[in-house]
């Protein structure tokens, strides 16, 4: 009963946001935040559910931000086509990558998705007829929300926008939560935990890092589409390796296999590098040292503990196998 | 010699050199990853600060140039020395994806202080050679090429030495092959450690010092040298040092040639195709663990 009321009372503050926060710039790093909670989650599922460290995940962020704005500027297809297909493509993307390098995990698999990642980067950059290169493609629109008997929604608007971003983070957190609750997941951690001995028990560890690894893919390509589409403009500047190094810190700082401190852990570092905007030198050097302060120190990361020490264990959404 | 031949002899001159720098960088990074464990990601960050150590040493404090190379060498394996003690020490027996985050972090770490101390324009060091350029048959190089490839040469040849003919290279090697074994009959796998982390940082550095009177260098370099270094890596099959030299020069070859023949932009791809390529066929790499 007091999980369910707590669970209303977060969802009542994350709706009231917009009513709240009256600032253009508040709510976009909102905004950005939530694109930010679906494309980490993703994230988590293959680093911290199945254990295999990916660097691709910053190139299906935006792969999946190019293939919808590709089908709006060369199909005029609106988001609510983009977004699915964008998460379709990058899944099948990712399932094919995945074929080849799943299979070799350890360094190599490591290696070969930052390749994959540098790879996608110059396709970006060098297919001008299609990507128009280095000039991104601008001009990328929101799309309307017509319901039936309702007349259509005006979603440009950022206070408006800001709910379309809060349902598909939200479906994001329902859907990661189903999958590893389920049996699915109990073998990712199987997986992650004791690679041997799910194979002697007959579970394949490719398997299911294959799955873990294309359902991932799939949400960072539909958090690329919303990017896409919330920005209005895509660049090869996406594919920067600075992208997947704060997704990873997210991750990591937020408590690696769990869900809620990787979430929270994306709204922690959308806002605050952005507050530390006044020392932007210092900022990636700031960034590297808790990575590796994090990393060495704090396995368990900070947010998820500092929440599991905070919050009592019924009032609490979810979470079991903390990494 | 015709001109079509004439042209592919450029491209392949072109290529030896910064071949020879792959394959310095490899032989380092792939003694790291044999003796470690580590895939360090920071390895590229040693060739970028070679060469701008260098260029400080030379443009800013009027160091002589030959003077420099060796300076700018040992500043940055003064620097991996404190690396080691530091963060390095406690990567021993961590999980792969701790010591991989912790690299990382390392490579940004270095990058951004190279942008705070130097900027983010591409330096070239300036070298005493004249620029007027050398002609063999109808082929172009100057005075500083054909240093710079000689000195990287030496240097793939002192590393094989020290690799295969020394003591230290020995006990380096044989840590490299079974870890429990070495320390059995005395070998001091703390020290091989040491030595082995300073090995590879000052063959890049080395690379990186020598490179930057030709290749300009800026703080982002050091990613760029660190993915080629892992390409060449894997190419050559991780852990030989052999595989190492030759998947080096070999990458640098082909880039030149793909330079040449294809549409800009993409001679970065062929290494890329070609890590996957084997990957596919062939994944225990070209040259069996040695």
């Amino acid at each position: 009963m007091s999980r369910r009321i707590a669970t209303l009372a977060v969802l009542a503050l994350l709706c009231a946001v917009p009513l709240v926060v009256r600032d253009d710039y508040y709510l976009h790093l909102f905004i950005v935040s939530g694109i930010f909670v679906v494309a980490v989650l993703g994230l988590d599922l293959i680093v911290g559910y199945v254990g295999q460290l990916s660097l691709a995940h910053a190139a299906f962020f935006a792969m999946g931000a190019y293939t919808s704005a590709l089908l709006f500027v060369r199909l005029q297809w609106s988001m609510w086509l983009g977004l699915p297909a964008a998460a379709l493509a990058v899944g099948f993307a990712a399932f094919v990558l995945g074929g080849v390098i799943l299979r070799t995990r350890g360094h190599r698999f490591i290696i070969i998705t930052v390749v994959f990642a540098e790879l996608m980067k110059l396709v970006a950059t060098n297919w001008v007829d299609m990507t128009r290169g280095f000039m991104g493609l601008p001009g990328l629109a929101l799309p309307k929300l017509s319901l039936p008997g309702l007349g259509s929604l005006d979603i440009t608007a950022k206070s408006h926008f800001y709910y379309v971003v809060l349902l598909a983070a939200i479906v994001a957190f329902l859907l990661c939560r189903a999958l590893v609750r389920s049996s699915i997941g109990r073998k990712f951690v199987l997986v992650r935990e004791n690679e041997p001995l799910a194979e002697s028990l007959g579970i394949s560890a490719f398997r299911y890092a294959m799955i873990a690894f294309v359902a991932g893919a799939a949400l960072a390509g539909a958090a690329g589409s919303l990017y896409a589409h919330y920005v209005g403009f895509v660049s090869p500047d996406l594919f920067n390796f600075s992208y997947v190094t704060i997704m990873l810190i997210m991750v990591i700082l937020g408590g690696k296999g769990t869900l809620v401190g990787p979430a929270l852990g994306a709204v922690l570092f959308t806002f605050l590098p952005e507050l530390l905007r006044e020392a932007s030198h210092w900022r990636m050097i700031t960034f590297a040292t808790i990575l590796i302060v994090a990393t060495l120190f704090m396995p368990k990361g900070i947010v998820y503990p500092l929440v599991a020490y905070l919050v009592p264990r019924r009032w609490r959404l979810s979470d079991a196998h903390a990494a | 010699m015709s001109a079509s031949l004439t042209i592919l002899a450029q491209h392949l001159l072109n290529g030896v050199l910064i071949g020879c720098a792959y394959a310095l960088i490899a032989m380092g990074l792939t003694m790291i990853f044999g003796v470690m464990n580590i895939a360090n990601f920071a390895h590229g960050e040693f060739y970028m600060l070679g060469g701008f150590v260098a260029f400080y040493l030379v443009s800013l404090m009027g160091l002589n140039y030959f003077a420099a190379l060796p300076v700018a060498v040992a500043a940055v394996v003064a620097l991996a020395i404190i690396l080691q003690h530091a963060i390095f020490r406690r990567l021993r027996e961590a999980p792969m994806m701790t010591t991989t985050l912790v690299t990382i972090g390392l490579s940004i770490f270095l990058e951004h202080v190279a942008l705070l101390l130097w900027g983010p324009q591409p330096q070239s060091i300036p070298t005493p050679f004249p620029t007027k350029p050398l002609s063999f048959f109808g082929v172009y190089t100057t005075p500083l090429y054909l240093f710079c490839m000689a000195v990287t040469a030496a240097l793939i040849v002192v590393g094989h030495v020290v690799i295969r003919r020394t003591r230290m290279g020995k006990a380096m090697r044989a840590t490299f092959q079974n870890k429990e074994a070495s320390a059995l009959v005395g070998i001091r796998i703390d020290r091989i450690y040491a030595y082995a982390f300073a090995f590879g940082a000052a063959l890049a550095a080395a690379a990186g010092a020598v490179l930057g009177g030709f290749i300009p260098v800026e703080p982002a370099t050091g990613g760029i040298v660190t993915l080629k270094a892992f390409i060449v890596v894997i190419l050559g099959g991780m852990g030989s040092f052999v595989g190492a030299i030759v998947g080096g020069l070999m990458l640098g070859l082909a880039e030149a040639l793909g330079a040449g023949y294809m549409p800009t932009g993409w001679k970065d791809a062929i290494g890329f195709f070609a890590v996957i390529l084997v990957l596919l066929f062939r994944p225990e790499g070209l040259f069996k663990r040695v």
